[in-house]
C-alpha cells in the first residue's frame, strides 16, 4: 500500500464524512426495540446480543452489496483507459444496469431509502469534497498540458457529475454499492481496500448507533473495534470478495431483448439475501412509536 | 400428450369463457401433476406431487408453465416438500432413460419457469419447503408477466427441519430464487440463501462449498488480507441467525386481481405501531411496496409453521374470490 492510497483511506475512514450514515442504524433500533438486545436467558448478555447482530449484520450486507460493489469498481475503471465522452456514456449505462439490479433485489424499502440517500451523498462528496479546487488548477500554466493523472482526475469527475445528474433526474437510483465503488475507483484505492473499507464502516456504523442508542458506551465501542470487529470484517469482506454480478460489459448500444447480466454467474455466484430475519425486522423500522434513526 | 425426460413437467392452461381446459398436463417420474376438478368459473387447480413425498440427493424436477389469457392457475402441493440428506454420489431413484446427476453434485433441485398471458393469474400457494438434516437444495423459480395487467401470489417458504427430531435450522444450504419480469422487465429479484458455516471459520478461506470454489476459483491475482493475524472467528450456527423463528414464508404479490389485498396488507401494516419490548414476538411479519404500489413483498415468521399458515389465512383472505373459497380454505387451514 502506497503512501496515496494510505491517505485517501484515512480520508475516507473519517467519521465527519457527510456521508448521511449517521441517521442509519441498518436495522439495529428496529431490531433493540423487537426485544432482540434484551437478554433472555442468563447465559446471554447485551454486549453478547449486539456483537451477534453486528456479525449478522456484516455478514448479509456483504453478501448482498459487495458483489455491486466490485462489478461497479470495475465498470468505472474502464474510464481510466479512455477519457472520451462516449466511454462516459457506456459507464454510465452499466452502472444503471448495476443500480437497478441492486434496487430490484433491494426487496426492503428503509434499506433502499437509507442506501439511495447515502449513496447520492458520496457522489456529492466527490464533486464538492474530493474534485480539485479550481484555485489550485489555475495554478499551472494556461499553455502546458495536463498530466496522466490530472486527465484522469478529470475524467472521473466529469463522470461522477453525470452519474449525479442522472440521479437527480431519477433516471437511476443512486445506491450506496454502487455510489461505493464508482468513488473508490475514481479515487484509485485497490477494489480490494474498498471492499473491505466498504464492511468495515458498515461496522462503524453500526457502533456508532449503539452508542448513541445508548447501548454501549463509546469505550467499548472502541474495544469492540480493534478486537472483536476486526475478524468479522475481514472474514466477511474475504468471503465476498469474488462475489459478482455478472453483469456483461455492453459496448454498443444495449439490445432491448438481452439481459446485462450473465444469468450463471449471477445465480451461482451473485449476491443473495442471507438473513431474513435482519430484512423483517429492519424493513418494520418506520412502525416504531419512537425513533432516532431513519433506518 | 407428448413424452418428456425425467423430472420434466409442462402445464399450460388455457382458458374459453368460463370454462378452463389443460391443454397439456405432462410430467415424467419422480415428478406427478395431478388437476382435480373445480367449480370456480376460470380457475384451474394442479397438485404437484413427488413420488413417496419427498426429494433425495440429486433429484431434479423442471416444470415449466404457461397461463393464457383470462386463466387462472392454482398450484398447490399436499404436506410439505421433504428434502433429504444428500449422500455424495448416490441417488435413491434408479433414473429412467439414462438421466444421471454430474458425479459429486448432490444439490436437489427444482425449477420452474412460467409465462402468464395479459389478464392471466397465478397463484403458487405450495405447502412449506423442509430441508432434512445435511440436505442441499436450490429452487429457481421464474416468473414472466406479459404485460400489467397479468397477476400473481407467489409464496415460498421454508420450515427449520424435522422438530420432532430436534432439527432446527441444521441443513447444509438451502437456496431460494424468485424472479419476477413484468413485460420484458426485470421488477424483482428474491434471493434467499441460508446456508451452515464450515468448521472452524477460518478468515483465508474463501467458502469452502467445493462445487463453488471448483467453478469460480479465487483470482490468484486477489491478495489475501493480513488474516494471518486474525484469530478464528468461533462458528455462528444458521440456527443461532435464525432463532427463535423455526419458520419464514416470502410472499411475492403483483397484478390488477391482488391490487385489493395489497391495499388491505397496507393498511394493516401501517396502522402497527411499535412500542420498545423485551420479549420477541411470537410473529411478526414487513410488507414493501414495488412498481408504485402495482406489488409487493410479503415476508412473516414465526415460532410455528402453522402460525405462519393460520396468518397467511388472514392475511390474503381477499383472495378467496379470486380462486374460489373452498380451494383457498382448503390451503390455508
Amino acid at each position: 500500500m502506497d503512501f496515496d492510497e494510505t491517505y485517501i483511506l484515512l480520508l475516507l475512514s473519517d467519521s465527519n464524512l457527510p456521508t448521511g450514515s449517521f441517521v442509519a442504524s441498518s436495522g439495529l433500533e428496529s431490531y433493540a426495540t423487537h426485544g432482540f438486545l434484551s437478554p433472555q436467558d442468563q447465559n446471554a448478555s447485551k454486549d453478547k446480543l449486539l456483537l451477534d447482530f453486528i456479525r449478522d449484520s456484516i455478514s448479509a450486507y456483504g453478501h448482498s452489496a459487495l458483489p455491486f460493489v466490485s462489478d461497479a469498481y470495475r465498470v468505472t475503471t474502464q474510464v481510466a483507459g479512455d477519457t472520451t465522452h462516449s466511454q462516459n456514456d457506456f459507464v454510465i449505462r452499466n452502472l444503471t444496469a448495476l443500480d437497478e439490479l441492486y434496487d430490484t433485489m433491494t426487496l426492503n424499502h428503509v434499506a433502499r431509502r437509507a442506501s439511495r440517500s447515502q449513496g447520492v451523498a458520496l457522489l456529492t462528496l466527490f464533486t464538492k469534497g474530493f474534485s480539485k479546487p479550481r484555485e489550485a488548477s489555475k495554478q499551472s500554466p494556461p499553455e502546458s498540458t495536463p498530466s496522466l493523472e490530472e486527465q484522469k482526475h478529470a475524467a472521473f469527475t466529469k463522470l461522477i457529475e453525470k452519474f449525479k445528474t442522472s440521479v437527480r433526474r431519477e433516471d437511476t437510483h443512486g445506491h450506496l454499492p454502487v455510489c461505493w465503488g464508482v468513488l473508490t475507483a475514481a479515487l484509485g484505492l485497490s477494489l480490494e481496500r474498498s471492499q473491505f473499507l466498504h464492511l468495515f464502516l458498515h461496522a462503524r456504523g453500526l457502533l456508532s448507533a449503539a452508542v448513541r442508542m445508548n447501548t454501549l458506551g463509546p469505550y467499548a465501542a472502541q474495544q469492540l473495534l480493534l478486537h472483536s470487529i476486526r475478524p468479522l470484517v475481514t472474514t466477511e469482506a474475504s468471503k465476498c470478495a469474488d462475489l459478482r454480478t455478472g453483469l456483461r460489459l455492453v459496448e454498443d448500444e444495449p439490445d432491448q431483448g438481452l439481459d446485462p447480466f450473465d444469468e450463471d454467474v449471477l445465480d451461482t455466484n451473485g449476491p443473495a439475501m442471507t438473513w431474513p430475519l435482519g430484512e423483517i425486522l429492519a424493513s418494520r423500522h418506520d412502525l416504531q412509536h419512537s425513533r432516532v434513526f431513519n433506518s | 400428450m407428448q413424452r418428456v425426460g425425467a423430472g420434466i413437467g409442462r402445464i399450460h392452461l388455457q382458458c374459453h369463457g368460463h370454462d378452463t381446459v389443460f391443454s397439456e398436463l405432462s410430467y415424467s417420474y419422480p415428478l406427478k401433476l395431478l388437476s382435480p376438478r373445480v367449480t370456480t368459473p376460470g380457475v384451474g387447480v394442479v397438485y404437484v406431487l413427488t413420488y413417496g413425498g419427498g426429494l433425495v440427493g440429486g433429484d431434479r424436477v423442471n416444470l415449466g408453465v404457461e397461463v393464457e389469457e383470462g386463466a387462472r392457475l392454482v398450484m398447490l402441493t399436499q404436506g410439505s416438500t421433504k428434502v433429504f440428506k444428500s449422500r455424495p454420489g448416490q441417488t435413491r431413484f434408479a433414473r429412467p432413460q439414462g438421466i444421471t446427476p454430474a458425479q459429486g453434485d448432490t444439490i436437489t433441485s427444482q425449477s420452474l419457469d412460467v409465462t402468464i398471458s395479459p389478464n392471466g393469474a397465478l397463484f403458487l400457494l405450495p405447502d412449506p419447503v423442509t430441508c432434512f438434516r445435511a440436505a442441499r437444495y436450490s429452487q429457481k423459480q421464474i416468473f414472466r408477466l406479459a404485460s400489467k395487467s397479468s397477476s400473481a401470489v407467489l409464496l415460498d417458504w421454508i420450515t427449520s427441519g424435522r422438530i420432532s427430531l430436534g432439527e432446527q435450522w441444521v441443513f447444509e444450504r438451502y437456496w431460494s430464487l424468485n424472479e419476477v419480469w413484468v413485460d420484458g422487465k426485470r421488477v424483482a429479484r428474491d434471493v434467499m440463501l441460508l446456508e451452515e458455516e464450515k468448521e472452524p471459520l477460518q478468515s483465508s478461506l474463501a467458502d469452502g462449498d467445493p462445487s463453488q470454489t471448483d467453478s469460480h476459483p479465487r483470482s490468484a491475482a486477489t491478495p489475501t488480507p493480513s488474516t494471518s493475524q486474525s484469530p478464528l472467528v468461533p462458528k455462528r450456527t444458521l440456527a443461532e441467525r435464525l432463532t427463535p423463528y423455526s419458520c419464514y414464508a416470502t410472499v411475492l404479490i403483483y397484478g390488477p386481481l391482488t391490487h385489493e389485498t395489497i391495499r388491505y396488507l397496507s393498511s394493516q401494516f401501517e396502522a402497527t405501531t411499535l412500542f420498545k419490548a423485551n420479549k420477541r414476538p411470537d410473529l411478526i411479519w414487513s410488507l414493501t411496496l414495488i412498481c408504485n404500489g402495482e406489488g409487493c413483498i410479503l415476508r412473516v415468521a414465526a415460532k410455528e409453521t402453522e402460525q405462519v399458515r393460520h396468518w397467511l389465512g388472514a392475511a390474503l383472505h381477499l383472495l378467496e374470490g379470486v380462486v374460489g373459497v373452498d380451494i383457498f380454505r382448503k390451503t390455508f387451514s
